[in-house]
């Protein structure tokens, strides 16, 4: 993959496109490429994928923190689709440390940040260390105040590897919570047990709650911490392109 | 090797956190002297300096750094980390970079 620029252009180009086109984009492009699934309805990716490739890559973050839904459901979607699925997990040391330290629960004292750092970024970055592009289930519509703008395709600056690039996909950024669950539901797609019980969006077992009517699925993940404005953004509707 | 930084105004005239965490940090490891421009951007004014560089290198985030180096083209760094190592050629922590990335990413997609 070229310049920033490329990338750039050929976001615009794939804009407008489907999940579908923007993963056969993707596929086509990098051999050496991996689909993000959380055990959530990301797992769509892996059905659009799978019809596209066979020989898909696919990683999950085991935080160690799961609930026993995901577990059983990233192993249904194993078998399902007769694929592997790596499985990543944080460094040892790093988890006791932080729980001999400040026990089990301490992102509730603090917040989930050095938590999610142990146990998500850490693997993650080793895990993107491996591979040229990546494809994630992000979408527009999960947090519309700091993923208004998430493009479907991006230089992804903070995972690459030193001294080089890193493509990450966001096929599903157009779509809605509710085309995802048509397509669900049209192409009888496994997903987790847990949206039956009121769960929209699915992390860790102690920082995830169902949410109900009327609530936005942001707030079933870290309600006790007060929505914090992201402060890093340039507002675009502010610069003149 | 010119160095610009540009860092942010909010539209209500409150400087940018996160901005003045990573000055404060060049400050400290002795790398502010290494920037050849400090330049804002301002987001109540779409003509400062800062939002036309913005928008002329199309980035959307805040602060970041424009090395110009004689002729090639710009490179421009919005990850504070990889400006450090890349660039100045400066070690930094494992925790302090994964504390950057924790600042700029969304976790629930994961």
């Amino acid at each position: 993959m070229g310049s920033i620029t490329t990338v750039i252009d050929i976001e615009r180009e794939l804009a407008t496109r489907s999940p579908q086109d923007i993963l056969a984009y993707a596929l086509d492009n990098f051999d050496n490429i991996a689909i993000s699934f959380s055990g959530a309805e990301d797992v769509v990716l892996i059905d659009m994928a799978y019809k596209i490739r066979k020989d898909i890559s696919v990683f999950s973050l085991d935080t160690g923190r799961l609930h026993a839904e995901t577990y059983r459901f990233i192993e249904a979607v194993r078998k399902h689709y007769n694929i592997d699925i790596d499985v990543v997990y944080p460094e040892a040391a790093r988890v006791e440390k932080l729980a001999k330290e400040k026990g089990l629960f301490s992102f509730y004292e603090d917040d989930h940040k050095e938590c999610c750092g142990i146990r998500k970024i850490s693997p993650l970055r080793k895990q993107l260390l491996t591979v040229d592009a990546w494809i994630t289930g992000q979408r527009r519509d999960q947090s519309p105040g700091t993923r208004a703008e998430v493009p479907v395709m991006q230089d992804d600056k903070a995972f690459a590897r030193p001294d080089d690039k890193l493509t990450k996909f966001n096929p599903l950024a157009n779509w809605t919570s509710q085309q995802v669950w048509g397509y669900i539901r049209q192409n009888n797609v496994p997903y987790n047990s847990l949206h039956d019980k009121g769960f929209v969006s699915i992390g860790c077992e102690p920082c995830t709650r169902p949410t109900g009517p009327g609530q936005h699925e942001r707030e079933g993940r870290w309600w006790w911490e007060e929505a914090t404005m992201k402060e890093c953004g340039l507002h675009a509707v502010n610069i003149e392109k | 090797m010119k160095i610009t930084m540009v860092k942010k105004l909010f539209a209500d005239g409150s400087p940018c956190k996160k901005c003045g965490e990573v000055e404060e940090k060049m400050r400290a490891a002795g790398h502010l002297e290494r920037l050849d421009r400090v330049v804002i951007a301002d987001e109540a004014d779409p003509a400062s300096e800062g939002m036309v560089l913005a928008a002329l290198h199309t980035v959307d985030r805040a602060p970041f750094f424009i090395v110009e180096r004689d002729g090639q083209a710009p490179e421009i760094y919005t990850v504070y980390f990889k400006f450090v190592k890349e660039v100045l050629n400066a070690q930094t922590s494992e925790d302090d970079e994964i504390r950057e990335i924790m600042n700029d990413v969304d976790l629930d997609f994961l």
